[in-house]
């Protein structure tokens, strides 16, 4: 491909949907009003096959596994240019981004189709597609990011396009209060990322990519000179990327972000935005790998959260929340990956490969498992407590089959696409728990993942049991014949079905996710992938025993769920009020701080304000004076200009002495 | 040894963007007459054509403009081309081509082909200005300038205001001509020459001989030239003018003199040696002390004044003072200093000040059209809701005068402050803080009004008006030209940077 075709390629992947976002942000509302959607999806279309291109483009067809040369796409321009300060427009793309694009974009895609069907008549109509599209032009944005500030300022700007679209129905007190919190706890997250920033500022004196991560010599040096530096460095970026992708304690926002409309809770709150954090700590491989410290932070991390979302999850009755708490306890698996490098270097770029292979899976499948939520909710009149409707599968055909692909992905069932990047995350952890030193510690987490991946399997098809089977029952607000999803809706639930089956099979075959990844720059892989037939069949074990579990509660014996809910009623209260962490923040944490902010105010109110408004009040007494000579009489100009001109003559006399 | 003549015929095409503008004044004034009648009635829409007449001519000079040569040797010809003509022709080319269609619905019918020629007028003398090579030269492309600047003032709106603000204007522009022209004549005086390359040579050969005169004509031509730079305390005119006179001649008036007298003190200052050096001898013997004396009033006398205003057309000229003040940091700075030059922050800054500032005369041209809706801060309350589009754009072109990203006036602001303060001497780092300041304090009012427009119901109910086409094109041009500044400052930046003052024989 000509350099050319290359760079257009690359602008316009961001580029369209920034373009639709600023059309149906000045049309939109007058003009176009509910065609908006067309913008969009024309941009989003181009951003697919743009990334497909890409994704061919990156790495030649004929890749093999060995000898993997790295290859990177980049364009770009100098933005600025002033002295010693050069600061560049960077859109770079390798292996590991191009891999996320493609599955951002085709997501967002189908996502924006869906959303047609789902939010039509709202009044907020174009609003929502604008904001959707700033939202994907962000978010490539921030995976083609070629140094580290242009990835703070998309990281930002996803961020403000999460706050718009979780309280897009702003008028509902909840949804304003979610849009908040979501902001409030990411800024936790974002302090220590711009902390870790400034701090690869210092060390390195560059924010670039290619001179922070893929440069081995000096990366070395670096490790070797100040090891406590880097480790302090791959904490705060961990900070960040812990906001982002809501882990344990800054996760309490992402239940609280399903009050956005569904088709952004599957595209952001699931399939993309969430995945940054992954995604950060992935491309920053190279600099974890040289702090064991931090990996086993990030593996505890990911177990913890993973073990708490998912018990969580158990007992929730509202079912996006069952499916919020599990994306949580997925990214935690992720996580739980990524950290393997603690266990020898080598096994680092195994485990950000496993990590990203299920942020690729759990992309569709996710999405998947949303939309067919969104679809009921759509024809339940927007009821989503599961203990008002049962039975759905004969009034819903298609929403039913595609929510039971996407649960059966998720919960890890053989061969389908969630079993396999799930085997790969199980496989790493298995072989970092032979290592002589922390081994012991990755056997503990190995094993709390697979206890996590039957907690999965349990509550994913308790969801899907207590939405589609048992007795028929529909809630007044369904009225007497609940559709099932009209053909917008109903076509990207069907592709994203196909997709949930397939893509892990797909990507698995000859290992070819990860001898793709292998192009990426410092992810060359060394070693033979091994197939880990026994960790398969445990794996797919625990799968069904979960499912049959939850068969046997839900729809074999009805009654056994209340009675066990009843006898252990402790456990489930614990597990139902989410360990009580919202009330523990706001105890230790809000209220103190609430308190603070009250001192603060009052401080502020009578002391600063009051400087303040002296300070402000200088300016405005000394512009007195000069306003009295403009008396606007000529001749008062020309004296004043005469002493002007006495002025500059007296100085340069006065100057020669 | 060639006649003078001979010289001139050589260098004609040195001046062929100049010259096609002048030829189609002359077209213009000669046969725009014939289209009126005795009464001056115009057949309606007449105006239309000779904007499209004048929108030609300039095409044809930027045609020439970008195709011609870019440098050419001075020595003791009459024209000079170097990085900084390419540049001014390059901005006023462009922002001549925004004027005129700003101008178009701003004179009626019958006086178009006047108004249009003058303007086409005013931007040859621009260009002139940065190619004369001789004080007689630089003196006719300044008056170049002036003399239609008073015919375009009075134009578009010919009552007892207007008459009022272009007779004030003339009057205190004559007198700094006067001073300028004293300045000039000193300087040949210390020479013997007006040839500029001549008096560099002659100053460089004899820097001791007759120093004081050159000093003394220094100083003159630069209070002469803070007139049209609009720098206190030369500035008084601005306001009354402003107020006085329509959006067009206020927006013209807010940036072509500050081009011309920016690019005639880069002209004459180096003439004065050691008066203007490299670097700080240490002894604040240097004219900078001087300019950045200037630079500190200007922006503090600038910004305190409007602080208070409530008339929009004279809020824009202290905002005009106080920009001027800040381009003469870059000036103080001076040409080599390292590692960045203030004369290319100063060349950057006219550009981005100049989209800005056009565009928000622009925009509230395209509501109020030739009669004067909207002349107080009051009267843009609700605007946003009334016009979203145009309060967008004035909000853009507002968040660049006061220096916000993401826009021109952000990436400008910070080169002048880079100047300032990678200057190293204890006077750059004063003005980089003084600048900084007087920024914070120019914050208020422009974002008083951006807040009036989006906060403040609208004054009265009622149908919004027409918006005017002409104007309309012009703001949205500036306001996109003001992001785009921000997003990729890069080729005006380097073409600015390109010109070393002190380079030039």
């Amino acid at each position: 491909m000509s350099p050319q075709t290359q760079q257009l390629v690359l602008w316009l992947i961001p580029g369209a949907p920034l373009v639709a976002a600023i059309v149906i942000a000045l049309f939109g509302p007058r003009v176009l009003r509910q065609r908006s959607h067309w913008p969009c999806w024309l941009a989003l279309a181009a951003s697919t096959v743009c990334a497909v291109i890409l994704l061919a483009d990156v790495v030649p067809a004929t890749f093999g596994e060995h000898g993997a040369a790295a290859s990177v796409v980049a364009a770009g321009y100098p933005w600025l240019d002033i002295g010693q300060m050069q600061v560049r427009i960077d859109l770079r793309a390798d292996a590991m981004s191009a891999l996320m694009l493609s599955m951002v974009t085709s997501v967002s895609f189908l996502v924006s189709i869906f959303s047609a069907g789902y939010m039509h008549g709202d009044r907020g109509y174009a609003r929502f597609f604008a904001a959707f599209s700033l939202f994907v032009f962000s978010m490539a944005s921030l995976v083609l990011s070629g140094n580290y500030l242009q990835l703070f300022i998309f990281w930002e700007l996803v961020g403000l396009c999460s706050y718009l679209l979780i309280g897009f129905w702003f008028q509902r007190p909840s949804a304003a209060a979610a849009a908040k919190k979501a902001f409030v706890v990411n800024r936790i997250g974002d302090m220590g990322f711009i902390l870790g920033i400034f701090l690869i500022w210092t060390t390195f004196g560059s924010l670039d990519f290619s001179s922070v991560l893929f440069d081995p010599d000096r990366l070395r040096q670096a490790g070797a000179a100040e090891p406590g530096r880097i480790t302090i460095i791959c904490f705060l970026l961990l900070l960040g990327a812990m906001g982002k992708s809501a882990q344990v304690p800054l996760h309490v926002w992402l239940p609280d972000a399903m009050e956005g409309p569904t088709p952004v809770s599957a595209l952001i709150h699931a399939a993309t935005m969430v995945t940054a954090g992954v995604y950060l700590v992935a491309r920053s491989t190279p600099l974890f790998a040289l702090s064991p410290d931090a990996q086993m932070f990030v593996s505890g991390i990911g177990a913890t959260t993973a073990l708490l979302a998912a018990l969580i999850a158990l007992t929730q009755m509202d079912l996006k929340r069952v499916l919020a708490y599990s994306t949580v306890s997925q990214l935690a698996y992720m996580f739980m990956a990524l950290g393997v490098g603690a266990a020898g270097v080598e096994l680092a770029t195994d485990g950000a490969t496993a990590g990203m292979f299920h942020l690729f899976t759990h992309g569709f499948f996710k999405a998947l498992l949303f939309l067919a939520a969104g679809s009921v909710m759509h024809s339940m009149g927007d009821v989503i407590d599961m203990r008002r409707f049962g039975g759905l599968r004969k009034a819903l055909p298609v929403t039913h089959w595609t929510f039971l692909c996407g649960a059966a992905a998720l919960a890890g069932v053989p061969l389908l696409s969630g079993f396999w990047s799930k085997d790969e995350i199980l496989a790493v952890l298995h072989e970092a728990g032979e290592h002589e030193r922390v081994g012991g510690f990755f056997t503990a987490i190995y094993w709390v993942a697979t206890a996590t991946a039957f907690l999965t399997a349990f509550y994913t098809f308790r969801a899907y049991f207590m939405t589609f089977w048992g007795a028929e029952r529909f809630p007044p607000e369904a009225g007497h014949h609940p559709h099932d999803a009209p053909p917008a809706m109903a076509w990207p639930l069907r592709i994203l079905a196909v997709a949930a089956l397939g893509v892990g099979a797909a990507a698995s075959a000859g290992h070819w996710f990860a001898t793709y990844m292998a192009h990426t720059p410092a992810m060359a892989h060394e070693g033979e992938h091994v197939f880990h037939l026994d960790l398969m069949v445990v794996s797919g074990l625990v799968a069904f025993a979960g499912i049959a579990l939850a068969w046997l509660m839900y729809v074999g014996r009805p009654g056994l769920a209340a009675s066990i809910s009843r006898r252990a009623s402790f456990l489930y209260d614990l597990s139902f009020k989410k360990f009580f962490l919202d009330e523990l923040f706001l105890s230790i944490l809000v209220l103190p701080l609430w308190a603070a902010a009250k001192l603060c105010y009052l401080i502020d109110l009578y002391i600063i304000d009051r400087l303040v408004d002296v300070v402000g009040s200088v300016p405005r007494l000394l512009s007195r004076a000069p306003r009295l000579l403009h008396t606007g009489l000529v001749s008062n100009y020309v004296l004043m200009m005469w002493v002007g001109l006495l002025a500059c003559l007296g100085y340069v006399l006065g100057m020669m002495g | 040894m060639t006649t003078a003549i001979e010289q001139l015929n050589a260098a004609v095409y040195l001046i062929a963007p100049e010259l096609i503008l002048v030829v189609t004044v002359c077209v213009m004034f000669i046969t725009g007459p014939f289209f009126v009648t005795e009464s001056g009635v115009a057949t309606p829409g007449l105006r239309k054509r000779w904007t499209a007449l004048s929108l030609t001519a300039i095409g044809c000079a930027a045609f020439v403009w970008y195709t011609s040569t870019r440098t050419a040797p001075a020595g003791a010809g009459p024209f000079r081309i170097d990085e900084l003509t390419f540049y001014v022709r390059g901005l006023t080319l462009a922002a001549g081509a925004v004027l005129a269609v700003l101008f178009a619905e701003q004179i009626d019918d019958g006086h178009a082909a006047e108004g249009q020629a003058c303007l086409l007028a005013i931007l040859a003398g621009v260009n002139l200005t940065a190619i004369a090579n001789d004080l007689v030269g630089l003196f006719l492309a300044l008056e170049l300038v002036s003399i239609p600047t008073y015919v375009l003032l009075y134009l578009p709106r010919r009552g007892a205001a207007n008459q009022e603000a272009t007779a004030k204007y003339m009057l205190l522009s004559i007198f700094s001509s006067a001073i300028v022209l004293y300045g000039m004549s000193l300087l040949y005086g210390a020479s013997g020459t007006t040839n500029l390359a001549g008096i560099m040579a002659a100053r460089s050969q004899h820097p001791e001989a007759s120093a004081t005169l050159a000093r003394v004509a220094a100083a003159t031509l630069v209070a002469g030239l803070s007139f049209r730079i609009a720098a206190a305390p030369f500035h008084f005119y601005a306001p009354d003018v402003f107020q006085g006179v329509s959006s067009a001649a206020a927006a013209m008036l807010s940036f072509v003199p500050k081009v011309v007298g920016f690019v005639a003190i880069l002209r004459v200052l180096p003439l004065a040696g050691e008066l203007w050096p490299a670097a700080d001898s240490g002894d604040g013997a240097s004219i900078r002390t001087l300019l950045a004396a200037l630079a500190i009033v200007t922006m503090a006398i600038g910004n305190l004044l409007a602080l208070r205003q409530q008339h929009l057309h004279r809020l824009l000229a202290y905002s005009s003072v106080a920009h001027a003040g800040y381009m003469l940091v870059g000036l103080a700075v001076g040409p080599a200093s390292s590692p960045i030059s203030g004369v290319g922050a100063l060349l950057f800054y006219l550009a981005a000040y100049g989209v800005t500032t056009i565009g928000i005369f622009a925009l509230l041209a395209c509501v109020a059209g030739k009669g004067a809706p909207l002349q107080t801060q009051g009267d843009l309350a609700g605007l946003s809701r009334v016009h979203p589009a145009v309060a967008l754009g004035l909000a853009i072109c507002l968040f660049g005068l006061t220096g916000l990203p993401p826009t021109a006036g952000f990436t400008g602001k910070l080169n002048l402050f880079f100047a300032g303060w990678s200057d190293g001497t204890p006077l750059g780092r004063t003005l980089a803080i003084v600048m900084a300041i007087n920024a914070a304090i120019a914050a208020w009012y422009y974002l008083r009004l951006i807040a009036v427009m989006f906060l403040d119901p609208p004054a009265a109910e009622g149908q919004p008006g027409k918006l005017f086409l002409g104007p309309a094109v012009a703001g949205a041009a500036c306001s996109a030209a003001t992001v785009l500044l921000f997003v990729a400052p890069q080729p005006v930046w380097n073409a600015a940077a390109r010109f070393s003052a002190l380079a030039s024989p």
